[in-house]
């Protein structure tokens, strides 16, 4: 009986927690006129196709889908290394200037995001990168929360289990690859997921630092379906239901990992 | 004429190596190092020079402390320190108490279909600026919203989430724990799922019940995790932007106003880069005060 | 021990996403020159159209108009402006709520057109305009596109089921009695505000009410007037009108549409844009909507007002300046040209001399064969006066936002909360308060 009792309220939750998906997803069937009328329409429309047509029109929806997959996977991939690299020199070596650097790095995280952001579109001005995917990438490679993950759950790891390898002369980076990073494949896929929904949502420095429509993410593309009081919400609502998915297979694939991944951060101080 | 085939420098002569155990760190932390250096160290002192700066582009001019001094005899600056305070203080305990029972409910073996609600309630943090936006436009209107509609059900008269100060606040507090209740839930949930289960056998054994084994096992193991989730919450509510930037642009009457908002409000709408800044730099200092402080609690 | 392939690996990895995709290196050199323009839609639309005319005579230009949504262009703007005019595109299109922002805090950041012939047009555009895009220095830095000056839609049928003759409403105080007679009789409200400024700011038509009296925030000295007497006299007509029940709180997405909709709005207070939006927001309320000049604050009063306008800058740092003029002038000063845009894009033009294009006097069936246009081409040949946004305009607005809504929600008093207004705006820009 208590079991039940407490199944319908984590249902419940669960209502209010999917319910405005579950609007979005049938809203994104509807046509434009429609989507805000009232009663709310909770049942799927006919217009899924036409909406999508429109938009892969306006803003070439397969192509924008390639680019923000490819800077999401590179932004992602990328963090990754440099992290757990980061990371590993954190926690398994002394050397001059660790705790130092360590928390200077640290202190980035309570830096609000817009401040940054001038002078690092000048510089990539300067540079030539303006316009292009390493501009997204580059900035997005050393993520303190990231190296912090990475520092917080090698700590974890035996030192033992290391300096066994390397007694049987292996280099550091064949340590790493043969038994660092088998034992950290919840906390990779942990951080894979926090940086991916960042990547993928990120909306400002993309709006910022791209300048061909060719060249947008989704997030960029569907801002310039905005226009004063004339958005077509069949299109924004069909982009933004695509745009919920990739995380949500994601997650899918990764929540076993990443659950426990998520315990990392917070072992070990 | 001869023709070389040889490949130069492949091991002929013989070197030092380049990659010692001393020199391991450094090349790891290296492209994080550049990273840092590059991307965050630079633009920060960038930005630190441009709050003691006043216009922008070839207007700008040098003016001291002056942004600093013009902050503190700024009634809005102080309205939205008191606004992001009060969410702040409102709206993180309620959270990360509703985010507990939470992981205990999706922990409890009693429940059926435990992988589906827990998907379920993650969702919500996976959602970009752009769909929560027009999400919460549809669900807090007041005529014919979906969270007005709701509460009809149970009879309450129709709310004006957006057009009253009280509710506009308690309308932010409730997207936020909508957005991030499932995040720290999901956390709590791997910290449940880590702690020893002979911990409690061993307390049933000695008699404990159900809120006895809560208090004295589940409490001081999560403890940890419990002040990592507070951290992280308060730095992010501290800096607290695209809630009232896509729900109620700040309003009505400045009632949810917050510090990212003001800073946002002043550099992208003012034009005001130098005053942007400062504030950009009192927040960092909150931020860095609160970090430091709740660090020190851990310790103890 | 790490091996030379790891080092080298290590190395990479910096570069990796570098190597993976490149850069893209801007073409230089010969060749046509290729002007890019920043815009939104669905202006882009007719801009884009336009464009590709142009390029027929032009054969050494390219012109690439780009969409970047409204308000995503101003993000992108301000930082290009901020860095000192870097990456910006050629040609902006930039609204009159940006443009004197733009103007005075970024100086050198849009090119001062006189230089490249700019001045011969001054008398070309709708009356109040070139004031607009006229700098403190004297300077021109922009040209108007589009212009929206106010009018008066309403629900005839609404109208004649509450018994009321609109040409009778002479004044906004004949309004507040016949939209106090429609609401008994309808149910339907006069107006609609977003009386919280959920989102954003809803002041077009406080600002209308001003601008109907020659007044605004600021005066042409650039001292605050917002607690002026015509300010005054605005705000306490809208409280008259709230407290009267007759307006309508259109916060939250949509929700104006919704209203409009089911009948629960009579009028909307909206600009000349609305002329095409209206028929394609509700094409079910065929035949019931008309369009009439707004009444006056004061009895003979001026009735026009511009409630925006939208205007073509170009880049202070475009290294094509002269070929974006070229652009920018044919596509804002030829009439048939200006006209295609409107007819393609939806904006309403500033320059005058397309109004005598019979699309701006053919009748429209879905304002009951009215030739709703007209209207609007009336009202602008009455002229409006010239209106003094300032730098500060943002900030102004803001403030002035947030008085109104102090007003509607809290019920205060429009002198106090102007006053305050007025106090903070002076403190906040440091301009003098208007004597």
């Amino acid at each position: 009986m208590k079991g039940w009792t407490l199944t319908f309220v984590l249902a419940a939750v669960f209502g209010l927690c999917v319910g405005p998906f579950y609007w979005l997803a049938m809203a994104a069937t509807h046509a434009n006129s429609d989507i805000f009328s009232w009663p709310p329409k909770f049942y799927p429309g006919d217009q899924l196709a036409a909406n999508t047509a429109k938009l892969e029109e306006s803003i070439g929806l397969v192509n924008v889908l390639g680019n923000t997959l490819f800077v999401a996977v590179a932004q992602t991939a990328g963090a990754i290394v440099v992290s757990l690299l980061a990371g590993y020199a954190f926690a398994k070596f002394r050397f001059a200037g660790r705790d130092l650097f360590f928390v200077l790095l640290l202190s980035t995280l309570v830096i609000p995001g817009g401040v940054t952001i001038i002078p690092i579109f000048e510089m990539m001005n300067d540079i030539g990168l303006i316009d292009s995917f390493p501009a997204l990438i580059l900035p997005s490679l050393s993520v303190p929360f990231g190296i912090f993950l990475m520092r917080q759950s090698l700590l974890a790891v035996p030192d033992e289990l290391l300096d066994a390898a390397r007694v049987d002369g292996a280099g550091e980076l064949r340590v790493l690859w043969r038994v660092v990073i088998p034992v950290m494949r919840p906390v990779l896929a942990a951080l894979a997921v926090f940086l991916f929904l960042g990547a993928w949502n990120d909306f400002l420095w993309p709006l910022i630092a791209l300048r061909t429509p060719e060249m947008y993410t989704l997030p960029v593309a569907l801002a310039s379906l905005q226009g004063l009081a004339r958005t077509d919400f069949g299109q924004v609502m069909v982009g933004t239901a695509i745009s919920s998915l990739p995380m949500m297979v994601l997650f899918l694939i990764l929540q076993k990992q990443f659950i426990s991944g998520l315990l990392a951060g917070a072992t070990k101080g | 004429m001869t023709l070389t085939l040889s490949r130069p420098g492949r091991t002929t002569v013989p070197r030092r190596p380049f990659v010692t155990r001393r020199t391991v760190p450094y090349l790891l932390v290296l492209p994080a190092l550049l990273g840092f250096m590059v991307f965050k160290a630079y633009p920060i002192l960038a930005a630190m020079y441009i709050s003691l700066t006043t216009g922008a582009g070839a207007a700008r001019s040098f003016v001291g402390l002056d942004n600093y001094v013009r902050l503190v005899n700024d009634p809005l600056f102080w309205t939205s320190l008191w606004n992001t305070g009060l969410i702040l203080v409102v709206q993180v305990p309620i959270m990360l108490l509703l985010a507990l029972l939470l992981a205990l409910g999706l922990n409890s073996s009693l429940v059926r279909l435990r992988g589906l609600w827990r998907l379920g309630v993650f969702m919500p943090s996976l959602t970009g600026l752009v769909a929560y936006g027009v999400m919460f436009s549809v669900i807090l209107r007041k005529d014919a919203g979906l969270l007005n509609w709701l509460l009809s059900l149970f009879g309450v008269e129709p709310i004006d989430w957006l057009g009253s100060p009280f509710w506009a606040r308690i309308a932010i507090v409730i997207a936020l724990t909508w957005h991030y209740t499932g995040y720290n839930a999901v956390i709590y949930l791997a910290g449940l799922q880590s702690i020893p289960k002979d911990l409690y056998e061993a307390a049933m054994v000695d008699g404990a019940g159900p809120a006895r084994r809560f208090w004295s096992i589940t409490v001081p193991q999560l403890r940890p995790i419990l002040l990592l989730t507070v951290v992280l919450s308060t730095i992010g509510t501290l800096q607290l932007f695209d809630e009232p930037f896509v729900l109620t642009g700040g309003g009505p009457d400045n009632s949810t106003l917050t510090i990212s908002l003001y800073l946002y409000q002043n550099g992208f709408r003012y034009f005001d880069f130098g005053y942007a800044a400062a504030i950009a730099y009192a927040l960092t200092l909150i931020v860095a005060g609160f970090g430091i402080a709740q660090m020190r609690m851990q310790k103890r | 021990m790490i091996n030379r392939r790891g080092a080298l690996a290590l190395a990479l990895t910096g570069t990796l996403a570098l190597a993976a995709c490149g850069g893209k290196t801007p073409e230089k050199g010969s060749g046509p020159v290729k002007i890019t323009v920043w815009s939104w839609k669905p202006a882009s639309d007719g801009l884009a159209a336009v464009a590709k005319d142009f390029e027929q005579t032009h054969p050494g230009i390219k012109v690439d108009v780009q969409a970047v949504g409204n308000p995503a262009i101003w993000d992108k703007i301000t930082i290009g402006m901020a860095a000192g005019g870097k990456g910006l595109a050629d040609v902006l299109h930039i609204g009159v709520d940006y443009l004197p922002g733009y103007m005075d805090k970024f100086p050198g950041g849009l090119a001062d057109l006189r230089k490249l012939g700019a001045d011969k047009y001054k008398d070309a555009f709708a009356k109040g305009l070139w004031p607009t895009v006229t700098g403190k220095d004297g300077g021109v830095y922009a040209m108007p596109w589009e212009v929206n000056p106010v009018g008066f839609f309403y629900r005839a049928d609404l109208f004649e089921k509450a018994g009321i003759d609109p040409e009778k409403i002479q004044t906004w105080d004949d309004a507040i009695e016949a939209g106090k007679t429609l609401k008994e009789k309808t149910g339907a409200f006069l107006i609609g505000l977003n009386k919280p400024a959920a989102g954003s700011a809803d002041m077009d038509f406080f600002q209308s009410l001003l601008q109907q009296q020659g007044a605004f925030y600021f005066n042409q000295q650039g001292e605050v007037t917002l607690s002026s007497p015509p300010a005054v006299q605005a705000m306490t007509l809208i409280k008259k009108m709230n407290d009267a029940g007759i307006v309508a709180d259109t916060s939250g997405e949509n929700t104006a549409k919704q209203l409009i909709s089911g009948g629960k709005l009579a009028v909307l207070p909206w600009a000349a844009w609305a002329v095409s939006y209206i028929p394609e927001m509700r094409p079910e309320q065929k035949g019931l909507w008309r369009v009439m000049q707004p009444p006056t604050v004061t009895a003979g009063g001026k009735r026009t007002a511009i409630v925006n306008s939208t205007h073509l800058s170009i880049s202070g740092t475009s290294p094509h300046q002269a070929e974006a003029f070229a652009f920018v002038e044919y596509a804002l000063t030829k009439p048939e040209v200006v006209t295609k845009a409107f007819k393609e894009g939806g904006v309403f033009p500033a320059l005058t001399e397309a109004y005598s294009d019979p699309a701006f006097a053919a009748p429209q069936p879905y304002f009951g064969d009215q030739p709703a246009l007209k209207t609007f081409v009336d009202a602008l040949a009455e002229g409006a006066d010239a209106t003094y946004y300032s730098g500060d305009y943002a900030r102004a607005l803001k403030i002035a936002s947030d008085a109104q809504t102090s007003v509607l929600l809290k019920g205060a008093d429009p002198a106090a909360a102007l006053t305050e207004a007025a106090t903070l705006l002076t403190q906040q820009t440091n301009r003098k308060l208007a004597g």
